[in-house]
């Protein structure tokens, strides 16, 4: 950069005229911003990118100070400074970095990894905050917190030299910048282009993740037609609104906020980044097992024999205080997993908004529950499941805004976001005012596919299980988002490898809703233990519907072979635990043995063992690689008396029956 | 540990033989006295309850619970073929870190008795002699002469990543 060295005089000249004293007069702030404007011009004829933005925003600044009425010289002053400290940095970091964006991918990763997550999250916040201009031009909490968004990434994209984004960032600036200054109106069109914007920086993301990882990927093409488009919003209706003193408030509002910029809009993280520290999972995941640990050890020492003997209050109280530590300890490590659900939600918004458009339904996202907190694990897990319900939603479960009008409903529909705690549970709800689930039709599609026999009488709650079959679909016609029939079965399995459970409600013509019980976490599970032999397996509570002692009539051998059980009306196959697991049971006689009634993947079965211990909530552990070959065993658990207990993995257990081999 | 790696990738080469040298923990197996490396030991302890899994070899004796962690138990009799035998007071478990398919892992070997530590230099460690193709001799280290007596040195990694084990008995005879 041969002029590097001129370029660098001018702002220093610049820098030096500022501390000499600020523009007074109007007709000196037009001599620093033609002064400005040559940087720029020069910064330009030498590809120093981050010089031009540099320039560009300080120009701003001050056109922007300079238009209002009752300037006091003191206004613009303010920004100066700032903005020449700019152009200096953005000169120091164009003068060692090439200016190929593709080559300075290459620095520094940690400040690159962090920049993808921060700027994700800010993207986040962005597209949740235009979804709520969208329906609120007039929300100046909403448009400050997107531009506060857009603001930080092009902060942190101009330090770490990604130009392409920094410009699109800047661009978008420009346009929220303007309706801060109510110079322009947030259309419809103006929320589209912004959220394409924060695709494209996603696009940009994805790509600085991908090149983190070492793969090898193409950086996204640069969108000329998107930066036009943006520029069109603010160029064509040439900024008229008068400025006023209605403007000057929101600048002094905006200006405050924006000195503390790195935080995201408050009301998208209501714990403030600055007090958050930034942890390996794999240490996390580490602390929860040593806290388990300790509630494991604790309960040892609590029940040690020869400690019960001792009888000192002392002692007990010294007891009682380490178990309420020790409890306390754990929770603490439990809840470091957690992360609340509110996010996810949102992310779903947005595909509301897309989808409605493209439907032409008329559909609000209501969420509740938002401060919810899951395992992060669960969370992650869900968003898949959860996009499908939505997409099922909005697809078939929403009417079109006539028929909705035709049958004396509003025209604008609702789909409801929902997560409560429920017996230390949390429930997660999709749910819509649509038509609800239509009984007759998922019956005859399930029968026209042989899912079921035609004359077989279906209670409510087994024609809505129905759709939970692999193949059903009752879209009539295939939409591109679904009516492929990979639904729901797809979303049944996610929910029951997280260990929840998923039920329908629905009413015709009101609506219908998808029940989602899901455990806080997946490291404990509570679980049934239970008896068979001298040995002791763990069955996990949720897929448990009931036990009780059989009686005679209850249970029946098919053909000399299967045995079956008479459950409530219907016939469930039965399985003899100590058979399959080749171990010696207390008798070999049912009836005095327990029945437990199971339920995995919408079918139930009965496990035969000799007597139920107790409930006990388990930290899981895995087996490892010695006992990767045993099916019907999923983990291991320490019991309470220090020995280790097997947890059973029924959905393989009952689907494999004969899988016990030559051993 | 890369002395082991190096004496375990070519067992049969004498210039490797210093590589064996170092301490051993010498343990009872019926009849014989094996040892293996004391690296490879985290802690000898009691017998205590072991919880059996389904559908394993005879071999494996099931899982035991190391201060909070899950580790399998091996009865190295039944491993190497030797008839099983009851457990007594002298029955130890040996808990030794072995490498797995992917990391580290702990396992516990069920043996007869521990007897002792022994410091070996590589002169007193010979080559296991050659018997044919029946026994598949890398998981064996070497022999040690100590006393007028033979200890079978084990590469533990070895022995308990390999499925089958030959009937180690005609070693010594």
């Amino acid at each position: 950069m041969p002029c590097s060295a001129d370029l660098r005089q001018h702002i220093e000249d610049l820098a030096l005229r500022l501390v000499m004293g600020g523009p007074e007069t109007a007709q000196a702030l037009a001599d620093w911003i033609s002064a400005i404007q040559a940087i720029q011009k020069a910064a330009e004829a030498e590809k120093a990118q981050a010089v031009v933005a540099a320039a560009d925003s300080a120009i701003q600044q001050i056109r922007q100070a300079s238009s209002l009425e009752d300037w006091d010289g003191d206004t613009p002053m303010a920004g100066l400074p700032e903005a020449i400290a700019r152009l200096q940095q953005a000169l120091d970091a164009g003068m060692q970095a090439p200016v190929a964006a593709d080559q300075s991918i290459a620095q520094d990763p940690e400040l690159l990894a962090d920049f993808a997550l921060e700027s994700r999250e800010h993207l986040a916040a962005i597209e949740s905050q235009v979804l709520i201009l969208e329906r609120d031009p007039a929300n100046t909490e909403a448009l400050h917190a997107t531009f506060r968004g857009f603001h930080t990434i092009k902060g942190l994209a101009g330090f770490l030299e990604l130009w392409e984004v920094q410009k699109l960032a800047h661009e978008v600036e420009t346009v929220l910048d303007r309706a801060r200054n109510a110079e322009l109106a947030i259309t419809p069109a103006a929320t589209d282009v912004i959220l394409l914007s924060a695709d494209s920086l996603r696009r940009w993301l994805a790509y600085v993740e991908l090149r983190l990882h070492g793969e090898n990927s193409q950086p996204p093409a640069h969108d000329q037609g998107l930066l036009d488009r943006i520029r069109g919003l603010y160029t064509t209706p040439e900024a008229t609104a008068p400025p006023g003193l209605a403007t000057l408030a929101t600048r002094v509002e905006a200006g405050g906020a924006e000195e503390n910029t790195p935080q995201p809009a408050a009301p998208i993280s209501p714990r403030p980044e600055t007090m958050a520290v930034k942890v390996d999972t794999a240490k996390l995941d580490f602390l929860v097992d040593m806290a388990g640990e300790m509630v494991i050890a604790e309960s040892l020492v609590r029940h040690d024999r020869e400690l019960a003997a001792v009888k000192s209050p002392q002692l007990q109280r010294k007891i009682a205080q380490l178990t309420r530590i020790t409890a306390e300890l754990q929770r603490t490590a439990m809840s470091m997993r957690l992360v609340p659900i509110g996010p996810l939600f949102r992310r779903m918004a947005r595909l509301v908004r897309d989808l409605s458009r493209q439907f032409s339904k008329r559909v609000e996202l209501e969420t509740s529950g938002d401060e919810i907190e899951l395992d992060r694990t669960i969370v992650e897990e869900l968003s898949d499941p959860l996009m499908h319900m939505v997409r099922n939603s909005l697809d078939h479960g929403i009417e079109s805004p006539q028929e909705r009008q035709e049958r004396g409903k509003p025209a604008l529909a609702h789909v409801y976001l929902k997560a409560h705690h429920q017996s230390g549970q949390v429930v997660v709800e999709v749910a819509d005012d649509g038509r609800g689930l239509n009984r007759e039709k998922i019956r005859s599609k399930a029968v026209e596919r042989g899912l079921v026999p035609d004359d077989k009488p279906l209670s409510e709650n087994e024609t809505y299980n129905l759709i939970f079959l692999p193949g059903f679909s009752t879209a009539e016609k295939v939409s591109n988002v679904s009516g492929r029939g990979v639904g729901m079965d797809v979303v049944r399995r996610h929910i029951e490898k997280l260990r929840g459970r998923i039920e329908i409600r629905s009413a015709v013509g009101a609506g219908s809703s998808f029940l989602m019980k899901l455990p806080l976490t997946l490291a404990i599970i509570d679980g049934l233990v239970v008896g068979v032999g001298a040995e002791r397996y763990i069955v996990p509570l949720f897929s448990v519907r009931e036990m009780f002692r059989p009686q005679a009539e209850t249970i029946w051998t098919v053909q000399n072979q299967a045995e079956m059980a008479l459950v409530r009306g219907s016939l469930l196959p039965v399985l003899r635990l100590y058979r399959r697991f080749r171990v010696a049971p207390r008798s070999e006689n049912p009836l005095e043995s327990i029945l437990i009634v199971a339920e995995v993947e919408g079918q139930r079965f009965c496990l035969l063992v000799d007597e139920l211990i107790g409930k006990q909530e388990v930290v899981i552990k895995a087996l490892g690689e010695t006992f990767k070959d045993v099916t019907g065993i999923s983990g291991g658990a320490i019991l309470g008396d220090g020995r280790v207990g097997l947890i059973l993995d029924l959905d393989r257990l009952f689907k494999e029956p004969n899988s016990a081999s030559d051993f | 540990m890369p002395s082991t790696m190096l004496s375990a990738n070519q067992p049969m080469a004498p210039a490797q033989s210093d590589g064996r040298a170092g301490k051993y923990l010498t343990f009872q197996l019926a009849k014989e006295e094996f040892g293996i490396r004391v690296l490879k030991v985290r802690e000898i302890m009691g017998l205590q309850e072991i919880t059996a899994v389904p559908q394993t070899p005879a071999h494996i004796k099931g899982v035991i619970n190391l201060r909070g962690k899950v580790v399998p138990v091996i009865d190295l009799r039944l491993k190497f073929g030797i008839p099983a035998a009851e457990y007594t007071q002298r029955t130890c478990i040996i808990v030794t870190q072995v490498q797995g398919e992917s990391s580290a892992v702990l396992m516990g070997i069920v043996v007869d008795g521990v007897s002792e530590v022994l410091n070996l230099t590589g002169a007193e460690i010979e080559d296991t002699p050659e018997f044919g193709e029946q026994i598949a001799g890398n998981y064996l280290l070497g022999m040690a002469k100590v006393k007028g007596k033979v200890k079978i040195l084990l590469d533990i990694d070895k022995v308990l990543s390999t499925q089958e084990l030959h009937n180690l008995n005609i070693l010594a005879h």
